[in-house]
């Protein structure tokens, strides 16, 4: 670190005691949207199938954990620009195994209750998990960010990491595209019919299934997406898939299943809830998302931005 | 009419059939009978603790293979079983009970969760085999729940912290520090800090205490504790997480510039400083219970270079712990001249047994091995000799037992 | 922005298999065969008791306190159509009601054994009243943030729970450690328990839940309160839940938060899809198969949750009915043709 800022440091390290003092908003402000962000990216995929499959991906988690797996090894096969290589290449690896998934298990499922299609990606995710300990071993994995975007800048005395910037470019790159994707092309537009009126889109000459098939393959490409963009900084180990996909759930259900803004809503509050609860009731801190949760569900049962099942 | 039996019928035929099979597994050769014996390892061999259990386990094996190679014990060859207990007592306690009912284990070694372990050891008596603590290090195994079969071969939480507030206190002297703790949420990590804290105040350390977390064990992503733990500025930050956690936590840390300001005092043994490399927090404060590189009794580099040889890597710890836990149950049963546990637990109690680590005294009130905790400042450099890595500065801190330990008085107290 | 609204090619819609649980004709003709085989299969499980060593005796210690968990979740997934995720809340807690019973109040093992349950039932009464209000999809993720929430608690309140570490103790009386003691314990609990539940599932509510699970719509245009009606059947199987969640301390001799964890609440729902949600003896099955799967599979290859997820992944595609349900399927296939479900009708 350079020696400007360990002087910052320094002289703030007196200011404690007083816990509201600049660089603390700051290190907390950081805080939100970090959790915020890759939270976003890996809820924002499970929402997205949601909303036009109507089926609940347990196996989201599985394939946000092989991002991060497959991370790890292409940092570790590339040497200087392993990272960004990942960036690119898991999350189209992790998108082909979404396309597989799609294809030869749950398009046969579409028809059946959401019981049968919960348990079937219940599967998967078992599946997957074991497979993942043949293919990397049971042992905690982990990557440094790449060195251009390692150590910290000072904002308001207080130690902002690079890094932390990343993830927030990422979440905000994902966002913006989404929208634009569905609300200013042809093919989002056909997503968003598909779930309005698939017969009559199908009459129209549209492929549906492919579709389906595609809007598929992005989830899991979202999700994949996240696992890399978290890897460098938490530790990547088995039974990450099971930690995220109930976090992931716990956003797109404050959300609104299905709404892309309520996921960006609800990463946000749960970052605010996870960040201040550590801050000012750390031995609360774990519990505060699942009561936010189930309050959500009490009161408004599809969510803040979602619709009323029919 | 048998045709139209209903569908109940399955179920009966199911059960009978599976009920025996399970029933005919369990007519498996006894493990005293012929040439062999066999002693079991249930432990941790996944999640983010699987470092400490495999390299534990490999400890334990390379002393069973050094055993037999040796001639074995008694004239009979020794086999270890080993199985993972995916961190959950239940399924630690199961693998004990099968271990001995199935496989007739006459010696169990230890799991590294100490709930894990507290199941065990019940379980261990139960069925009377002995069974050695050599990575779990929780104090009430040998106070609040002893038994006589149970052996601790580890710096218990009473030492642990004991030994590193002694050498904070020498560091910091008359001055007011402020002080936040950071543990994984599970008994080890309460008892630790608990024990910390009360050894600054015993040794009338000036601190305050500015924060307080308390992660979920094996979290994957403690971002939001950690923004917490950095917007409290403490001085010192007592860190009870080890392996994958302490260098995730490290990682993560470093991103925010922790360590220029802030000294973190925490389990950075060998493992982790070999994983950390170049990254390693120099002036942090580490703690470890057996690094190889600072012991220099008869054995160890021996020990050492057979590790490596069959390993690839130096011995953590927990190997080092686990094979000398495997030498004293080896000088047990040679004492008692027999398997038997009552006899191999009357041997040791009170007996100096050579090991790796030195020679350790088996205090007979509570099987407590009598062994010292190493404690030290992560050096800025790495170390030629050891491949680069950031060792501790020298001289490093070598607590003595009779100075960290409970009385026998105190740990017969609490004993049932 | 939202992509929410409507469904492909009606996906929502509830399968309607047919009600399998009163689909035995032969058995009606027949009463006394109705109780044969109960009466045969609880004598071979004496048996086995009289015969077997201890461990597998443990492991059948286990399958008991399951058989009740799987059977209990049943009556909500079988019977009311109500996917919970969150059944492991009640098993953890009837773990939880005993060891700490001990630990904070020294209560004897009778008391709290007897307790359990009725704890479970009280704390499934606020429970049931907010999840309740949320339906299909969303009843499911709502039960499975109490379970997160449950798991939660009982990891970070150390003081009262021990946290992670769980609550080990010499809480079960010397007779129950006993191989065989416990054993006969655990099977008499199991064998009342299964007795009771068959009562409610045969009763007139039992017929009402089916039907709203069948039609919702038309047994509101009747004037039943389906709300009231589930809550009931909730509080029923929190009960239960709760009491093999005891049943499990008689085993473990331990309460820990995994208990709690959603994934826990997910096992009984696997029984019952391996088993049959349709047949009442389903989950039981399902449980000594899921747990000597377990046991066996466990010591001979490294990826059991491969070959778990692999079965449940055939079945449910497959096989939905379980294999009691397919068992029975195709006998009610074949005798559709004497006109069972004209049969059935007058049943109700």
């Amino acid at each position: 670190m350079d020696a400007d800022l360990e002087e910052t440091l320094g002289t703030q390290a007196h200011a404690q005691g007083t816990p509201m003092s600049g660089s603390t908003i700051v290190t907390d402000l950081v805080g939100v949207l970090t959790t915020a962000s890759s939270l976003f990216i890996v809820a924002t995929g499970l929402t997205l199938v949601f909303g036009a499959l109507r089926l609940i991906n347990i196996a989201h988690g599985s394939f946000y954990m092989y991002g991060a797996f497959l991370a790890t090894t292409l940092v570790a096969r590339v040497p200087h620009v392993g990272f960004w290589v990942a960036l690119v290449v898991s999350p189209l690896v992790v998108a082909l195994l979404g396309i597989a998934v799609e294809v030869l298990v749950l398009r046969r499922l579409y028809r059946r209750e959401h019981l049968t299609q919960l348990l079937a990606t219940f599967a998967l995710l078992l599946i997957f998990a074991d497979v993942a300990l043949r293919l990397w071993g049971k042992g905690v994995r982990g990557i440094s960010p790449p060195s251009a975007v390692q150590g910290s800048f000072a904002v308001g005395g207080a130690a902002v990491p690079r890094y932390d910037v990343v993830i927030l470019a990422v979440a905000v790159a994902v966002g913006v595209g989404l929208w634009f994707l569905l609300t200013r092309t042809r093919l989002g537009w056909r997503i968003r019919a598909v779930v309005d009126d698939p017969e009559l889109l199908s009459a129209s000459g549209t492929n549906v299934p492919l579709i389906l098939t595609g809007v598929f393959a992005l989830g899991a490409f979202l999700a994949g997406l996240s696992g890399v963009v978290i890897a460098p900084q938490q530790a990547v180990q088995p039974g990450m898939d099971a930690q995220i996909i109930v976090a992931a759930f716990i956003v797109a259900v404050i959300g609104g299943l299905g709404s892309i803004v309520g996921a960006a809503v609800g990463s946000l509050v749960i970052g605010i809830v996870q960040t201040l609860g550590a801050v000012w009731a750390p031995s609360w801190a774990s519990t505060f998302m699942y009561v936010l949760m189930i309050l959500v569900l009490a009161v408004r049962p599809w969510g803040l931005f979602g619709t009323p099942e029919r | 009419m048998m045709k139209k039996r209903p569908v109940l019928a399955i179920a009966s035929a199911a059960a009978l059939a599976m009920t025996l099979s399970a029933c005919g597994a369990a007519d498996s050769s006894g493990g005293t009978s012929g040439g062999t014996v066999t002693v079991g390892e249930s432990t941790s061999l996944s999640g983010s603790i699987a470092n400490l259990g495999q390299t534990g386990l490999q400890g334990l094996q390379l002393a069973v293979s050094d055993i037999n190679a040796k001639g074995g014990l008694l004239g009979k060859k020794v086999k270890v079983v080993s199985a993972d207990d995916n961190i959950t007592p239940a399924t630690g306690a199961a693998n004990a009970r099968s271990m001995i009912t199935k496989d007739h284990a006459v010696a169990l070694f230890g799991p590294v969760a100490s709930s894990i372990a507290s199941a065990e050891e019940q379980i261990a008596a139960q069925y009377k085999v002995p069974i050695f603590f050599h990575t779990s290090n929780d104090v009430s195994l040998m106070t609040k729940t002893f038994t006589p079969y149970a052996f601790q071969d580890v710096p218990n939480t009473t030492m642990e912290p004991r030994a590193v507030a002694d050498y904070l206190a020498q560091k910091v002297g008359g001055k007011k520090i402020t002080i936040a703790t950071f543990a994984p949420d599970y008994s080890f990590g309460h008892d630790t800090v608990d024990g910390f804290l009360q050894a600054l105040k015993a040794l009338h350390v000036n601190y305050q205490l500015v924060k307080q977390e308390f992660p979920p064990l094996g979290a994957s992503d403690i971002s939001s504790y950690l923004s917490a733990l950095v917007s409290a500025h403490p001085q010192y930050v007592f860190n009870a997480q080890y392996g994958g956690d302490l260098v995730a936590f490290t990682k993560q840390a470093s991103s925010y510039g922790f360590f220029n300001h802030t000294k973190v005092i925490a389990m950075y043994a060998y493992a982790p400083l070999a994983a950390l490399g170049n990254a390693a927090p120099a002036g942090a404060i580490g703690f470890d219970r057996a690094p190889f590189w600072a012991i220099n009794a008869p054995g160890m580099s021996a020990f050492v270079k057979s590790y490596q040889k069959k390993y690839g890597k130096y011995p953590t710890e927990w190997a080092i712990l686990a094979y000398a836990s495997a030498q004293e149950w080896a000088y047990g049963v040679k004492k008692a001249g027999s398997f038997d546990a009552t006899k191999v637990s009357k041997a040791l109690s009170g007996a100096s047994v050579p090991s790796i680590i030195g020679s350790m005294k088996i205090r007979s009130c509570d099987h407590q091995a009598e062994v010292p905790e190493y404690v030290g400042t992560v050096s800025g450099s790495g170390d030629s000799s050891y491949g680069g890595i950031h060792l501790y500065d020298q001289p490093v801190f070598v607590a003595p037992f009779d100075k960290i330990a409970l009385t026998c008085s105190e740990a017969t107290a609490q004993q049932p | 922005m939202t992509v929410s609204n409507g469904l492909p090619s009606g996906a929502s819609t509830v399968e309607r298999a047919p009600d399998l649980t009163s689909a035995a004709p032969t058995a009606r003709s027949r009463p006394w065969l109705q109780a044969l085989v109960p009466v045969a299969l609880v004598a071979v499980m004496a048996v086995l008791g009289l015969v077997l060593q201890a461990d597998p005796l443990l492991t059948l210690d286990e399958v008991l306190a399951l058989v009740v968990f799987a059977t209990a979740t049943n009556l909500l997934l079988g019977g009311g159509g109500l996917v919970s995720f969150g059944q492991a809340v009640f098993y953890g807690v009837g773990a939880y009601t005993v060891a700490l019973g001990w630990l904070h109040w020294q209560l004897g093992f009778w008391v709290t054994f007897f307790l359990a349950p009725f704890v479970g039932a009280a704390l499934a009464i606020p429970i049931g009243l907010v999840a309740l209000r949320a339906r299909r999809l969303y009843f499911a993720l709502s039960t499975l943030a109490f379970s997160e929430l449950a798991n939660q608690l009982a990891e970070s309140r150390y003081d009262f729970t021990k946290g992670a570490n769980g609550v080990f103790g010499p809480f079960v009386p010397s007779s129950l450690t006993d191989p065989v003691g416990g054993y006969f314990f655990l099977l008499a609990v199991t064998v009342v328990s299964l007795l009771l539940m068959w009562k409610v599932h045969h009763s007139p509510f039992g017929l009402v839940l089916r039907s709203i699970r069948e039609n919702r719509e038309r047994m509101q245009a009747l004037g039943v309160n389906v709300y009231r009606h589930q809550l009931v059947v909730f509080v029923v199987s929190g009960f239960f839940c709760s009491l093999a969640g005891a049943m499990f301390v008689v085993y473990s001799q331990s309460a820990y938060p995994e208990l709690l964890d959603w994934t826990t609440s997910g096992a009984p729902v696997f029984m019952s899809v391996i088993g049959g949600m349709g047949v009442f003896l389903g989950p039981a099955v399902g449980a000594f198969i899921y747990q000597f799967g377990h046991d066996e599979l466990v010591r001979y290859v490294d990826d059991w949750q491969l070959v778990l997820g692999g079965v449940l992944l055939l079945i449910v595609m497959f096989w939905p009915d379980g294999l009691l349900g397919t068992y029975a399927r195709a006998r009610w296939g074949s005798r559709r043709r004497r006109g069972a479900r004209d049969e059935e009708d007058a049943d109700a």
